[in-house]
């Protein structure tokens, strides 16, 4: 695996040192606070969950590569093993094997490797698998243990709806939100990552603390978490002020579900994401709008996995249309 | 031209599914079983036939301008007689075909055929081709409802080998998709090493 | 042989003819299945309410009433052995499954008691939902032999004695609602 395949931006380029490999294990390090923020509240079933997933991807690229397309393996450029994190990050962890595995080979087989591998998969291989494992199993992928602190004991895998779950299921009975308030975690929980949910998504704190380390390692920009994660404080902002009773205030949309793994790791998945500027801008924004939609007004209490797929899908047209001016070019 | 060649050329080279890409709609719509698929194709081929032999018998007798809204009326009547007895022989089918059976009044191959073949052709051949088509596309729904059934549902031709559900996804909309796609993959390695080992011995 | 010429006259007389000969056609097979597809849809019914009542030996469909419920008029088809009333079958109806509309046919004997519910019609999720169809788990089996008013049709979830379908309660709600309906209007007027 080469520079070259890696998309950057439009012309003039400059050359850096990144790589594709320096830049998947940085991505890696910044992922490992919420795995260690998992296997703090979730227990050893978290890192069967994310070891089985991790592997999986792995062997499934290494065999797809060798066998199936003839090619030179690129397992040790990292993008498979960043599937395999981001995919265990997305499922309970009380998840059974067969079906990570089953995720796993999406993942890279549907989503990555159908589509001519790295650098040309339009959509974000984890986030097929997940919602490929949530459209097939929906009980499984929708029963979360309890975290560890809250159990009665280290081996009772109680399971318990999503605070988001609960939230939607209330408002929906008629129950106004403010006693709704008292059956889901604090906040400090939500930030710290003490309530129910996938492995990687509880820990606000850990997701921060992996943005901050991209930031500073210059893996990704700004630009999209930061549309992302405003767009739906804005969005819900707006929905709580005109009624509040019937819907969630904005910080317990944005610390809830999926909406900083999705805003910090696999919207700005540098293959499916747009180039410029201005794109990712448009390209966040429009899929915080598209969350709060499908959280909301949808069927499904969390909608962070849908939106950046369906954007996903736009990023060619976003590319098109956010074309810097060519240098040289008289700015009308 | 050789009337067994007109006859294959429906089920790999000119597969109105896998390769012209026609009728998607039933295709992707219907075949949650090898059942549905089977049925849905069979009603499709049994159009296909009688359409194609009325238009080349009648092809001449019809002026040029009007000549696409009598294709449609001959082959509207016969979806209809299919949708009649159906409803009246097999009500359970039926109602799981439900809305799809009118629809192959708009499907592609059949208007497709008739413009493109069952004018310009005579009786025989166009039977010929009505069946190649209608069979092929039989198949191809076939294949496809089939291995949805067997994914989704851990079944095939309504015998359940497992207990409880598949991978639900193949019964849904996306899994249609999907498993159509990668038939199509399938069908254009096998035309491709076809047309190759045929250039070779020639 | 040369294409007739695209004369108006020609086309016209061709359209004509082949209007004339399809609708014929299409006419007689009309005809011909009339019998055979009300049948079939007769015989559909008749064996959804053969299902949910006890044992009948008269024509519940011919001696068909309505009565009013809040979501509309409700058919019953009431089931009588020896010209004795044994149970009455109530098409239900319900608009918040989680696909849209679900139709079960309900069996209630004539105190009021639940013999058994079977699934007309629904739209919910594979896999999920359509578990509520007894061919997929024992979901609907909890209400048979049930007493409406001495229980709270509802999911245990809303505080009802009812074991809601895992991962989806709102079918479960939707089902639960159908049958309190048709529970409440059958009560209220539907004995005769």
């Amino acid at each position: 695996m080469n520079n070259n395949l890696l998309k950057v931006s439009l012309s003039p380029h400059i050359s850096g040192k990144g790589s594709v490999k320096s830049i998947m294990y940085g991505v890696i390090i910044a992922l490992m606070p919420a795995f260690i923020a998992g296997l703090y509240f979730f227990g050893i079933g978290a890192l069967r969950v994310t070891l089985t997933a991790v592997v999986a991807c792995v062997l499934f690229e290494y065999v797809i590569q060798k066998y199936l397309l003839k090619v030179e393996s690129t397992i040790s450029d990292g993008s498979a093993i960043i599937t395999g994190l981001l995919l265990a990050y997305n499922v309970p962890s009380n998840l059974p094997p067969n079906i990570i595995i089953l995720g796993s080979l999406v993942a890279i087989g549907i989503a990555k490797m159908s589509f001519g591998g790295l650098g040309n998969n339009p959509f974000n291989p984890a986030l097929v698998g997940r919602v490929f494992l949530l459209i097939s199993f929906p009980v499984d992928m929708t029963s979360w243990p309890k975290p560890i602190l809250t159990r009665a004991s280290a081996i009772d895998a109680v399971t318990a709806a999503t605070p988001l779950a609960i939230v939607k299921e209330g408002l929906a009975g008629g129950t106004p939100y403010s006693k709704l308030l008292t059956q889901i975690p604090s906040y400090w929980d939500l930030f710290i990552g003490n309530v129910g949910g996938c492995i990687g998504e509880v820990s606000a704190l850990a997701l921060i603390i992996g943005l901050f380390y991209m930031l500073y390692k210059k893996i990704i920009t700004w630009h999209i978490p930061v549309s992302m994660t405003g767009s739906i404080f804005i969005f819900t902002g707006i929905m709580c002020l005109i009624n509040p009773q019937s819907n969630a205030d904005p910080f317990f949309h944005i610390l809830t579900g999926g909406v900083l793994l999705g805003a910090i790791f696999m919207a700005t998945d540098m293959v499916t994401s747009p180039m410029t500027p201005k794109g990712m801008l448009i390209f966040g924004s429009a899929i915080g709008i598209l969350t709060v939609i499908i959280r909301v007004f949808g069927a499904y209490p969390e909608g962070v996995s849908f939106s950046i797929l369906i954007m996903n899908a736009f990023v060619p047209l976003i590319n098109k249309f956010c074309k810097p001016k060519r240098f040289g070019e008289i700015i009308k | 031209m050789n009337q067994w060649d007109n006859f294959k050329k429906g089920f790999l080279k000119e597969n109105p599914v896998f390769v012209l890409l026609l009728g998607l709609c039933p295709t992707l719509g219907v075949t949650t079983s090898a059942l549905n698929g089977l049925a849905m194709g069979l009603a499709t081929a049994f159009v296909l036939v009688m359409s194609n032999s009325v238009i080349s018998l009648i092809k001449n007798l019809i002026p040029s301008k009007v000549r696409i809204p009598s294709f449609i009326v001959v082959i509207a009547s016969f979806v209809t007689i299919v949708d009649l007895v159906m409803a009246g022989y097999a009500p359970a089918l039926h109602a799981k075909l439900g809305l799809f059976i009118p629809l192959i009044v708009v499907n592609c191959i059949v208007l497709g055929r008739a413009e493109g073949f069952a004018s310009k052709n005579n009786l025989l051949s166009s039977l010929i081709d009505g069946a190649s088509m209608g069979l092929g596309f039989a198949f191809a729904l076939t294949i496809l409802g089939g291995i949805r059934e067997l994914l989704g549902g851990g079944a095939f031709f309504g015998h359940k080998f497992i207990t409880g559900d598949g991978i639900l996804i193949f019964v849904l909309a996306p899994g249609a998709f999907i498993v159509l796609g990668y038939l199509i993959a399938i069908v254009n390695i096998i035309n491709k090493s076809k047309a190759k080992a045929h250039c070779s011995t020639d | 042989m040369a294409n007739k010429e695209s004369t108006f006259i020609n086309m016209v007389a061709t359209l004509f003819i082949v209007t004339f000969i399809s609708s014929a056609a299409v006419g007689y097979v009309y005809e011909a299945t009339k019998e055979p597809i009300a049948q079939a849809r007769l015989e559909k019914k008749t064996i959804a309410i053969r299902a949910v009542v006890p044992d009948f030996d008269n024509k519940p469909i011919d001696e068909t009433y309505t009565i009013n419920s809040n979501v509309g008029p409700l058919s019953c088809y009431p089931a009588k052995q020896g010209g004795q009333l044994v149970g009455t079958a109530i098409e239900a109806i319900t608009n918040k499954g989680f696909g849209g509309t679900v139709k079960l046919m309900v069996g209630l004997l004539p105190n009021g008691v639940i013999k058994d519910i079977a699934v007309l019609e629904h739209k919910e999720t594979p896999g999920l939902g359509d578990k509520m169809d007894k061919s997929k788990s024992d979901f609907s089996i909890q209400f048979n032999g049930k007493d409406p008013s001495k229980m709270k049709l509802t999911v245990s979830k809303d505080g009802g004695d009812i074991n809601a379908i895992t991962a989806a309660t709102i079918s479960s709600r939707a089902f639960c609602d159908a049958v309190q309906t048709a529970y409440t209007s059958y009560m209220k007027e539907g004995k005769q």
